[in-house]
């Protein structure tokens, strides 16, 4: 049976081609369609729906918004509006509005996982974590077999600090979309929250190579190799009060600098075991994208090339340059950290 | 049995060697003209099963197909009919049984067989464009030639060193950087006509009409080989099928479009598929697979040489005082070609509105341009943005090497 030509129905033709448009993130093109097909059909709630989520697609929220309430005018019993006007109004910081219009949509189609999705995002945004996990679960019972239901839970559990159940609806979403990078990209952030650094590098890499366009996962493995490099930091501070404290013996401190070294290998191992194959280009890459941070692991490098001396020469006191390093990169940090957390201020703003 | 001696012993050479394909389609041929369409269509039939794809028998069968509708001359037949009388017309029974066991690796030829042909999806035009009218990029069009024209041009020496002329090409960078000009030029180079598809060409709503419209976008460029096929913004037709997991008629299209490919490609077919797209790491990988889209070409934005001859070309109908070329090329690098010509048009505005505020004609500085150049954000950025993330963690077959290797030159890696 062939289907009818395009023409016989040219709204729903305009309404299909738009979301297409939209679905292959052709947003331009989508947004001139809504807008060409709107000025025939000036009224319509479903093309009004259309060109504000494709605004909303766009991060237009304020233009998306009269479309969103224009549509909820024209169809008030569709269930769609609400939910666009109410995640336009959530992105808008306008919270009560959002969660009404969001509660009107779940009120309308409480069976529809969309509605459910959307109306537990905007409790999310709008600081309501319990009751954004309560709908995040409902979701999820809703459509066992979506993904994006169990990362939103996933996400919503996250925020509360429920680790174990973010962690596992995490592994559930990637059970179900193995290619879910978002997920995997968070998992990893819980990972590293959890100080397992090793494990926390190899799910962004994973996720790195899902969507290689992903940007915040070379900021998020530049936050992993800062946190390496603090705990390098701690470990040789502990390290060189040793290798100090045998000094006056030239054979304690070359074998105190060799246990040493030993066990920084072996910490080292012990840290970054697993990472796939591959990963040591990708890591010295990334570290490279940062200067201060390339810089405080060259000074650890220097430290351990001092600790090396110590075990050639035997001269613990060698190991005084080590803590002269160790402050100036404990300086370092705190003025980096200083600047980056205002400039980041500063772009909220 | 047959009067004429050539039929006759052609006939006993086929009953000898049953298989030997070119006797049969020479049999055939030669049936046909004698306007013995169906015996030559037993011919044919055997030929196909034997090679589906055959080129030289699909022809054939067009041409037979085309006589039995048109009703071959009943004197003709060399045995006067038996039995009980025929109905007017052909046994289209009869003859599908006898190409039943047939696959065709092509749409159907019955398409076009004994019909005027169908109207092409839009008309193919001939580009007048080569390599040379492309200011700078010699880069590019070195890689260009290596990877693409030169085997396509010399498909036998490529071969001995195995090389092939097989496959598509895929150019990709930041938007507004010539992809499309440049593939333009390809088809220059080629003499070959040039056929642009964009996604609105293709999408419909109606479930398996993007499918039957991407369809006959490769009949008409396989009726017009040679024929470069232009997809342009590939990656929105050739997404990753796992982010189409609500769309199946989107995934359909996707598959649709690999097997199109898989069939345009094919030796001496005469159409040579371009693609570009400014997120190749979007594209299915199955696209990126042996026979598809099989090499890449990274065109980047203009280089100085090149930027140069962009500021010319735009500033060549405008009033200009004096012009400090270089200065401009300087401050204009990463601009892509769309951005210069934004930033010469930003200039010529200050100097317009100069000149109404004189009453005097102001012709466009350096001072103008440099202006412009700094009031200008060149295009470019988040693309490179997202290209170093895919430099650092998409690069593991290889394929964004010369990416990579940008990108290090110009310090972003």
């Amino acid at each position: 049976m062939s289907a009818p030509r395009p023409g016989t129905d040219g709204l729903a033709d305009a309404r299909a081609r738009i979301a297409h448009l939209r679905q292959v993130r052709r947003l331009d093109d989508a947004e001139r369609a809504a807008r060409d097909a709107l000025s025939s059909w000036p009224g319509d709630a479903g093309l009004l729906c259309e060109l504000a989520a494709v605004l909303l697609a766009r991060e237009r929220y304020t233009e998306a918004l009269p479309a969103a309430d224009a549509a909820v005018a024209a169809a008030p019993g569709d269930e769609r509006g609400h939910r666009l006007r109410g995640l336009l109004l959530s992105m808008l910081d306008r919270h009560a509005e959002a969660l009404s219009a969001a509660w009107t949509s779940v009120s309308i189609a409480p069976q529809e996982p969309v509605a459910g999705i959307a109306y537990a995002r905007v409790l999310q945004r709008a600081g309501r974590l319990r009751d954004a996990a309560q709908a995040a679960g409902r979701v999820v019972t809703l459509a066992p077999s979506s993904a994006d239901a169990h990362f939103l839970l996933a996400d919503v559990a996250g925020d509360l600090g429920d680790v174990t159940t973010a962690r596992r609806a995490y592994e559930e979403t990637l059970r179900l979309d193995p290619e879910h990078a978002a997920a995997r990209h968070d998992l990893a952030v819980l990972d590293a929250r959890a100080r397992r650094p090793g494990r926390a590098l190899r799910g962004l890499i994973d996720a790195g190579r899902l969507a290689p366009a992903m940007t915040q996962v070379r900021s998020t493995v530049v936050a992993v190799l800062w946190q390496l490099s603090g705990r390098m930091r701690l470990w040789l501070v502990v390290a060189t009060i040793a290798v100090l404290a045998t000094a006056e013996s030239a054979l304690a401190a070359r074998i105190v600098g060799g246990v040493v070294l030993l066990l920084t290998a072996g910490l080292g191992w012990w840290s970054l075991r697993g990472l796939p194959r591959g990963s040591w280009p990708v890591l010295v890459a990334t570290l490279r994208t940062d200067r201060p941070l390339t810089l405080v692991y060259a000074v650890l490098a220097v430290c351990l090339l001092v600790l090396v001396a110590v075990v050639a020469t035997g001269l613990g006191v060698l190991a005084i340059l080590v803590w002269f390093a160790l402050i100036a990169l404990g300086l370092l940090t705190l003025v980096v950290g200083l600047a980056r957390r205002r400039r980041q201020r500063t772009s909220e703003r | 049995m047959t009067d004429d001696p050539l039929l006759t012993s052609l006939l006993a050479a086929v009953a000898a060697a049953p298989d030997d394909v070119p006797l049969r389609l020479h049999v055939a041929e030669l049936l046909t003209t004698a306007h013995r369409p169906a015996d030559a269509l037993a011919h044919c039939s055997h030929v196909l099963a034997l090679e589906p794809g055959n080129p030289a028998a699909l022809t054939l069968l067009r041409r037979i197909t085309g006589a039995l509708t048109s009703g071959a001359p009943a004197a003709a037949r060399t045995e006067p009919p038996t039995g009980p009388l025929p109905t007017p017309g052909f046994d289209w029974a009869k003859a599908e049984q006898q190409v039943a066991d047939i696959r065709f690796t092509e749409p159907a030829p019955s398409d076009d067989a004994g019909s005027p042909p169908t109207e092409d999806f839009r008309a193919p035009e001939r580009p007048t464009v080569r390599l040379s009218d492309v200011g700078g990029m010699d880069e590019v069009k070195q890689r260009l030639e290596l990877a693409f024209l030169g085997p396509v041009r010399n498909p036998d020496m490529a071969r001995q060193f195995g090389a092939t002329a097989r496959g598509g090409l895929l150019l990709y960078g930041p938007p507004g950087c010539g992809k499309t000009f440049i593939a333009r030029a390809v088809a220059g180079e080629l003499g070959a006509k040039f056929v642009e598809i964009g996604i609105a060409d293709v999408l419909d709503m109606w479930v398996g009409r993007s499918e039957r419209n991407l369809a006959e976008i490769f009949r008409t460029a396989r009726r017009n080989a040679p024929c470069v096929l232009f997809l342009d913004e590939v990656d929105a037709l050739g997404q990753k099928r796992s982010h189409l997991t609500h769309s199946g008629s989107l995934r359909n299209t996707v598959n649709q479009l690999l097997s199109e490919m898989d069939s345009a490609t094919g030796a001496n077919d005469g159409v040579f598929v371009l693609g570009a797209t400014n997120h190749p790491w979007d594209l299915d990988s199955a696209l990126r697979r042996p026979g598809r889209f099989d090499r890449m070409l990274l065109v980047l934005p203009p280089d100085p040489q090149a930027r140069a001859s962009i500021l010319r070309h735009h500033l060549r109908e405008r009033p200009v005082a004096e012009l400090d070329v270089v200065k401009v090329v300087k401050a204009t690098e990463h601009y892509s070609g769309a951005d210069i010509a934004h930033v010469c048009d930003t200039a010529a505005e200050r100097a317009l509105a100069a000149s109404m505020r004189s009453g005097t004609v102001q012709a466009l500085t350096t001072r103008d341009l440099l202006a412009a150049a700094r009031e200008v954000t060149p295009s470019t950025g988040p693309w490179f943005a997202a290209a170093r993330n895919v430099a650092l963690f998409g690069n593991t077959d290889g394929s964004y090497d010369d990416l990579a290797a940008y990108l290090k030159r110009h310090r972003n890696l």
